[in-house]
């Protein structure tokens, strides 16, 4: 008797919010470990694979096109209201619109798309990396005055060039990992307690 | 740089003050002034790692605590009904203001559970680190769970209470564009174009 | 007002309990009826069938017809039939949109649209009406359950509904708290609106019920007027499973407990949260070996804060703690404590009974594991995920953990809030066997009923500090009575 439409009703919407929120949550804790040097970069792979668990049970629920694009573009929004740029919201805007497409071809259903669109959706993150290689220079500069010119010296030895494609790729791969890791939890707790 | 970035780090504190948060006003001023005296004064007398670690602990308050405290701010004085109203007037879609005032009745539900969660474990003598793994599954495999069931009964009663994306909200907090507001715009504003000047080269 | 013709319900999820079979009911404008029975006795599912969540947000197989105000509910959406039918559910934790409480009283009106003066002009009458003025412009978060639950009643009634469905309203709720909801109930019922209210408590309704309608296994099977409820005695009532119509039956229910040896004796407990001066000062406090104790006083008097000093989870709380002429400093003592807390989810963590009942233990005995679920009447559920299990089989699980690693003490924090009459006489009875077990209970209740089945002890605290411990003779008997305003 549930309207079947494809529109986005407002128990859409409230279940976007609820598994928006504990996702960016989660997230935001893993960044936290990312005052630690190394982990600004590591973060980029362990991100995805921790967040996995809360996105795949979203997934569970989210059935209509444009929820994961709506979960993306308020990461985006909230990652630039905390000082992170805009680059993110565009790279959360494509890699969640990109996601919300490999889950409708999937019908949503598909455990291989669920997959790959989690992938896909994890590389949002990306966007915050940008600026280190696009405004390379002018980036590196205006951080002199905050961290001193070591502490640049060594973040700038730390990312070369190629090091964008590697991050890129540590965000693909931590989200195919982290969807592993997510349908795992999902099979071993939530399936059998009855939540999905 | 060193004029405009203290500034711009003051707006937060002025905020902070005028909204009668004085404790959180007085702990982020006196951490980023820490900060800046350590970059201004101490970290030029340093070399190799010392330098790097400072860099990095002072840096990151420095260059990250404002946005953060600015992002606190919002949080803490804005109501949901005063961020839809104010979406609302900036004709953002309810697929954005609907999610997005769920999040902001969710983060204290979270902080909840999970400071409950933690306690649990804390019980049953579980809080060691002896696997991450588990530690992970521990931590977030019940607070899914509840926040799961909390969602869906609010879904629930505001679905009962005619919360509708067909129809149009009224909304009765009443806000807009007033003289503060105009200082703080015109205040950043300034310090902006002297930022992408700065960057230019030219001052 | 409402008529519900030959409805047969059935949920698609198995999960949910609960389906209807052959429901006829029709109810006026201006009644109050109360829906009683076991949990998944339908009586939810009933109150779902009116305020329309059957068949918008619960998927079924749905026959028959229920009309409201002579139209199909299911021919209407559901912000549509919000406007007629207000609704209050069962936990004050979850059913609020806002952080703040003017935002959250005016959200019915913003969603029908209404004008804003005209919105105002409803929050002014709403909060004059139900005497919330002191609860305005609060965070939601800071507010008690019942001052919550006095918040979602009041953002329904600025809504103007004809119909008001409440699902269990009073589970979470102390005795002051459900005596306000009374009055709540009776100002809508004064104003000659229609109320449905299912419930396990009935006390609070009995001056207030028009009907009463009992139901059992998806069928409805009796019904009274409140007169002729109230003539039946306790051992009818409770043959229906169902809590007493008065307090004033309960009284003669206490059984007494044998008396134990030792005690352990807490002295000069003092915790302080932080900000504040001194939120809990207690110089002494006994509590008797294999007995049960009760907690009680008014919400905020700082009993659930003594659990968790005891249990060493305030780790500031400052005591020591003499038992059979030693002494121990809390922190090594409260090693000895589990607490059950009131949402038993919290502490659920493994994916079966078995693997939560060794969790954080080294031993890996599990012949004594079993053999403690085996008491718990839990064994025959061992490989179950524990959060598919009941809530009192969920409780159990959480206390069969506690056993094996050892706890002598076990607190609970208001372990029958929301239980019928048969859940609740389980839990008093798994009380009675922990104590002949040896196990020391400290219970914090609101529930005078399940207090006299199951306590041998009071410890009424009021404002941070003990009023007055005494044992449940006769004597401690009427003061507890007292306590509850129930002589």
């Amino acid at each position: 008797m549930n309207q079947q439409s494809s529109k986005l009703q407002a128990k859409d919407l409230i279940t976007v919010g609820i598994f928006t929120a504990i996702y960016f949550v989660i997230f935001l804790a893993c960044a936290m470990l990312g005052f630690i040097p190394i982990f600004l970069l590591a973060m980029t792979f362990y991100g995805p694979v921790i967040t996995g668990i809360p996105f795949m049970l979203y997934l569970t629920k989210a059935k209509k096109f444009g929820m994961v694009t709506i979960t993306a573009v308020i990461c985006g929004i909230l990652m630039f209201v905390f000082g992170m740029g805009y680059f993110t919201m565009i790279t959360a805007l494509i890699c969640g619109l990109a996601a919300d497409f490999i889950l409708k071809a999937g019908d949503y259903s598909s455990k291989k798309n669920t997959t790959l669109a989690y992938a896909v959706y994890s590389v949002w993150f990306i966007g915050n990396y940008i600026p280190l290689y696009l405004t390379r220079e002018s980036y590196f500069a205006s951080l002199v005055s905050g961290y001193g010119q070591e502490y640049v010296d060594t973040l700038r030895a730390y990312t070369p060039g190629w090091m964008f494609l590697v991050l890129l790729a540590a965000c693909f791969i931590g989200g195919l990992i982290g969807a592993a890791l997510g349908k795992a939890v999902l099979k071993k707790h939530f399936v059998r307690a009855g939540i999905v | 740089m060193t004029v405009i970035h203290p500034i711009l780090a003051l707006v937060p504190f002025v905020l902070l003050l005028f909204s009668r948060r004085v404790k959180a006003a007085v702990c982020y001023m006196i951490a980023y002034a820490a900060a800046y005296s350590m970059i201004s004064f101490v970290m030029p007398a340093t070399s190799g790692i010392i330098s790097i670690l400072i860099g990095a602990t002072a840096g990151i308050i420095y260059r990250m605590m404002p946005s953060l405290i600015t992002g606190y701010f919002v949080v803490n004085t804005t109501k949901v009904s005063e961020f839809n109203a104010a979406m609302e007037h900036m004709h953002v879609s309810t697929k954005i203001t609907i999610p997005m005032s769920v999040m902001f009745r969710f983060f204290p539900t979270i902080k909840e559970e999970s400071s409950a969660i933690k306690d649990a474990m804390h019980m049953r003598g579980i809080s060691s680190l002896r696997n991450p793994m588990e530690m992970l599954e521990y931590r977030l495999v019940p607070l899914l769970m509840s926040v799961v069931k909390i969602g869906e009964e609010l879904s629930i009663s505001a679905l009962t209470r005619g919360l509708s994306v067909d129809i149009k909200r009224t909304n009765i907090c009443k806000i807009g564009f007033h003289f503060p507001d105009l200082v703080c715009f015109l205040l950043c504003i300034v310090c902006w174009i002297c930022f992408v000047l700065h960057m230019g080269g030219i001052v | 007002m409402i008529q519900i013709e030959n409805v047969t319900f059935t949920y698609n999820n198995s999960e949910e309990k609960g389906n209807l079979k052959n429901i006829n009911l029709s109810i006026n404008q201006g009644e109050v009826v109360l829906l009683c029975g076991e949990s998944g006795c339908g009586k939810t599912t009933l109150t779902r069938l009116i305020n329309g969540l059957i068949p918008w947000y619960y998927e079924g197989e749905l026959t028959g017809s229920v009309k409201v105000a002579d139209k199909e509910i299911r021919e209407q959406p559901l912000h549509t039939l919000s406007q007629q039918i207000g609704s209050v559910f069962q936990n004050p934790r979850s059913q609020f949109f806002n952080v703040d409480t003017t935002s959250e009283i005016a959200f019915s009106c913003e969603n029908q649209g209404l004008p804003e003066t005209e919105i105002q002009r409803r929050i002014r009458q709403t909060v004059s009406l139900f005497h919330i003025g002191n609860l305005m412009d609060r965070n939601i978060f800071h507010l008690s359950g019942g001052e919550k639950q006095k918040i979602a009643c009041a953002s329904v009634s600025a809504g103007e509904p004809e119909i008001y469905v409440l699902d269990e309203p009073s589970s979470n709720l102390d005795v002051t708290a459900i005596d306000d909801l009374r009055d709540i109930i009776s100002c809508w019922k004064a104003a000659g609106k229609t109320v449905i209210v299912a419930e396990h408590r009935l006390y609070y309704l009995m001056e207030l019920a028009d009907r009463i309608i009992h139901m059992r296994h998806g069928e409805i099977c009796h019904e009274w007027t409140s007169e002729a409820f109230l003539k039946m005695s306790q051992a009818e009532v409770e043959k229906f499973g169902l809590r007493p119509a008065s307090l004033k039956q309960i009284c003669g229910i206490h059984r007494f407990g044998a008396h134990s040896s030792g005690s352990y004796k807490v002295r000069h407990l003092a915790f302080a949260y932080k900000g504040e001066k001194q939120s809990l000062n207690i110089p002494n406090l006994s509590l008797p070996h294999s007995a049960a104790a009760a907690v009680i006083g008014k919400n905020g008097a700082g009993k659930s804060t003594l659990l968790r000093c005891l249990c060493g989870l305030e780790k500031k709380c400052s005591s020591e703690v003499e038992t059979d002429n030693k002494t121990y400093p809390l922190r090594k003592w409260a090693k000895k404590c589990y607490l059950v807390m009131q949402d038993v989810n919290h502490q659920l963590f493994t994916e079966s009974v078995l693997d939560e009942v060794v969790l954080g233990t080294d031993s890996t005995d599990m012949e004594k594991a079993e053999n403690i679920l085996n008491q718990l009447d839990l064994l025959p559920f061992k490989e179950r995920h524990p959060m598919s299990l009941s809530g009192g089989q969920k409780q159990r699980v959480a206390i069969a953990g506690a056993i094996f690693s050892g706890k002598d003490i076990l607190l609970f924090d208001e372990p029958t809030s929301g239980l019928d009459f048969r859940h609740m006489e389980q839990v008093a009875g798994l009380m009675q066997q922990l104590k002949r077990q040896g196990k020391t209970l400290l219970i914090v209740t609101h529930d005078p009923e399940f207090i006299l089945k199951t306590c041998d002890n009071i410890i009424h605290i009021d404002n941070g500090s003990l009023t007055e411990q005494y044992s449940l003779d006769r004597a401690g008997i009427a003061k507890l009575l007292d306590f509850f305003e129930l002589r």
